[in-house]
């Protein structure tokens, strides 16, 4: 059996929800056909309920630690495919397990979803650094990136507190998604974003982006040049959306 | 002589201000109180240079033109350069600027001693101040106090900031006469233990009322430079060892020393900067810190450098074989962490795992232990994972990390061999 969900968070979770209520445990939980087993298993599409979610939810808080509940958050926001059947087992075994579930750092079901979480986690930090913004004609701040896993909704809460009071968007060009912060109101959505023209920036944009630029260039101390540190720390894929990388 | 443009005094400033290596912008919490800006527990990046070093603040001096006349550094009087100095409020300007675009964590701010001491802060503390009262700024400050100046400017000074820092530069009294003839001993230390008491003594305040403004929160730091007097390791880490005990020092910082002025009182090294002794030193300044190591334990009187070819807690691990081979179901988290290839989050990692059953040396390398390192040392479920008994001679061979080569002055190969060193560690000190 294979469950085929809209690839929101509240769907897996529906998903896993039928699942567990049926007794079974699925070959696959994907947002897409698969391609290899889809010769025989059966397909099945789940239709998002929020209130299943939300229950299941319920439980999971109620029964995972907080850094149990954030390892399954963030290896699900690493947008992996194959991620899902992973987490399933992971939250199979930690509803099962309870309290003891903390403890089992070494589990096999348990190594993978941490990797991936990891993984996450590494990344949004980086984006703390890496979101770039710049200012907009009619007062608005835009940040392009292009991240490896899904990670705007985590880091969003981030910038919200830091930047309170600008009107700002951070746009995941991989994805065709963004977030937008309304200062008003002082909260944040995600909104499909595709770019059709240029930007417009403004004049002082202009200024500081050649102040940036100049300053960078001055920082490193030429005694202790290092450009494979510097690549090993800030790889190449990285340094698209950076100013001081322009060529 | 032309008027400068906003973009050419940054230029020199930050020329000025590069060589302090302190850029950390972690252990502050500020929040965001209706304007712009919080502080991040840990540190963030923003950049990284060609130098391979991490850009988190936007770190400029206010002037750098300077009354007094040290050896060793780029801005002293009798150098020939041309001399600019911003306002407070241009500082602040671009510190809003940058932020405003998350190109920076915030403000790293130093500067040239003019006129005196005493003018000099007070032209830090409004720049300070302007960023926070003006601009209603809530992210990261670090501001250096010149030392000399009246201690009552140190107060409002760390009143604004979120760390300031002395830096001692030279590790003896008389590395500092002969180095920094105008700055006594005195008037660096009074400012350090000033600043100690107001962080120890606020913290104790802020318990009875938050209303109290915070000192320092992100606490005091400092900065030795290596190599350019005669100090033994022994004699610079007990220092920085006494920093951190009696002066509730946060970070000392090291900075291997970089000729930048012609000077008879200066070694004669050209060329490359002795980076290695440098990343020896924050290795072991990270096993005093984290690691529960005491100095004593790194150096003595009979060996009073590190091991260049060797990190320094293989070395005591090698100096203490007796200890060896430790159980990882059983040893106490503080001998876990003297294990070679065990890190602090890999010991955490090791006690939580081993509380949900018995752990196999497979589940080892899986908690994240370096097992080419650890092997020679740990047993799991009685079992030892290495060909070679701890005691066996060959040992100290296979922990030299062999891509770590003595340094070997104006070999450019060395930068690429320091670079091999693990990159992790090189940033942390993590062992
Ligand atoms: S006081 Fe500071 S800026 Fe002035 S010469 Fe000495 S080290 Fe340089």
């Amino acid at each position: 059996m294979i469950l085929r969900y809209d690839g929101t968070f509240a769907g897996f979770l529906t998903s896993v929800s039928l699942a567990r209520e049926r007794g079974l445990e699925p070959e696959a939980i994907a947002d897409r056909e698969p391609e290899q087993q889809g010769l025989f298993a059966t397909v099945e599409t789940v239709a998002t309920s929020r209130d299943r979610a939300d229950e299941l939810y319920r439980l999971i808080r109620h029964t995972l630690t907080p850094g149990a509940m954030q390892t399954f958050r963030y290896a699900f926001q690493s947008c992996e495919p194959g991620r899902e059947i992973l987490l399933f087992r992971y939250l199979q075994l930690g509803l099962a397990t309870g309290a003891q579930f903390g403890a089992m750092l070494a589990h096999e079901a348990v190594i993978p979803v941490w990797k991936l979480a990891r993984a996450v986690g590494r990344e949004a930090h980086r984006y703390k650094g890496l979101v770039r913004f710049q200012h907009l004609e009619g007062d608005i701040w835009y940040a392009a990136m292009e991240p490896d896993h899904c990670i705007l909704p985590l880091i969003a809460p981030h910038f919200a507190a830091r930047f309170a009071d600008q009107r700002w968007i951070i746009h995941d060009r991989r994805r065709g998604e963004a977030v937008a912060f309304d200062p008003r109101h002082q909260k944040w959505a995600a909104t499909p974003l595709e770019l059709t023209a240029t930007l417009p920036c403004t004049a002082g944009e202009e200024f500081f982006r050649e102040l940036w630029q100049r300053y960078f260039d001055r920082l490193a101390i030429a005694e202790r040049r290092n450009p494979k540190l510097q690549r090993q720390n800030l790889p190449l894929k990285h340094r698209r959306h950076l100013p001081e990388f322009e060529q | 002589m032309p008027k400068l443009t906003l973009a050419e005094k940054l230029e020199i400033l930050a020329d000025g201000a590069k060589y302090d290596v302190s850029c950390a912008s972690s252990g502050s919490s500020r929040r965001n109180k209706g304007g712009i800006g919080n502080g991040a527990q840990c540190g963030i990046c923003h950049s990284w240079t060609a130098d391979g070093r991490c850009v988190s603040l936007l770190k400029i001096l206010l002037t750098n033109a300077c009354i007094y006349d040290c050896a060793y550094c780029v801005n002293r009087r009798s150098n020939d350069t041309r001399r600019v100095i911003l306002t407070p409020a241009e500082v602040a300007e671009l510190t809003i600027g940058f932020y405003r675009r998350n190109a920076i964590e915030g403000l790293f701010l130093s500067t040239g001693v003019v006129k005196d001491p005493d003018h000099t802060m007070e032209l830090l503390i409004e720049a300070t101040r302007i960023l926070r009262e003006e601009h209603r700024f809530n992210g990261y400050i670090h501001v250096k106090v010149v030392p000399g100046a009246d201690l009552l400017l140190v107060e409002r000074l760390g009143r604004l900031a979120d760390r300031v820092s002395v830096n001692m530069e030279l590790p003896s009294r008389e590395s500092l006469k002969l180095l920094a003839p105008d700055k006594s001993r005195e008037a660096i230390v009074a400012p350090m233990k000033r600043v100690g008491e107001l962080i120890v003594q606020t913290k104790e305040e802020r318990k009875v009322s938050r209303k109290i403004p915070p000192f320092a929160p992100a606490g005091q730091s400092t900065q030795l430079i290596i190599g350019a007097s005669g100090e033994s390791d022994l004699q610079i880490v007990s220092l920085a060892a006494g920093l951190y005990g009696r002066l509730a020092m946060k970070r000392v910082y090291y900075s291997a020393f970089i000729p930048v002025n012609i000077d008879s009182r200066l070694p004669s090294v050209i060329g490359t900067p002795p980076l290695v002794r440098e990343h020896r030193l924050y290795q072991a300044d990270w096993l005093m810190r984290y690691y529960g190591f005491a100095a004593g334990e790194l150096l003595d009187e009979e060996r009073p450098n590190l091991d260049l070819t060797l990190d320094p807690k293989a070395g005591w691990a090698l100096r203490n074989l007796h200890i060896f081979p430790l159980e990882v179901n059983r040893a106490p988290l503080e001998l876990l962490l003297r294990v070679p290839g065990i890190g602090v989050r890999s010991a955490q990692r090791i006690a939580g795992a081993r509380r949900g059953g018995h752990l196999s040396l497979d589940d080892l390398a899986r908690l994240g232990v370096v097992m080419k390192r650890a092997r020679y040392f740990v047993t799991a479920r009685g079992r030892f994972a290495a060909d070679l008994a701890p005691d066996a001679a060959g040992l100290r061979a296979r922990l030299t990390e062999r891509t770590t080569p003595r340094p070997r002055w104006n070999q450019p190969s060395l930068f690429d061999a320091a670079a091999a060193i693990d990159i992790q560690s090189t940033i942390t000190g993590e062992l």
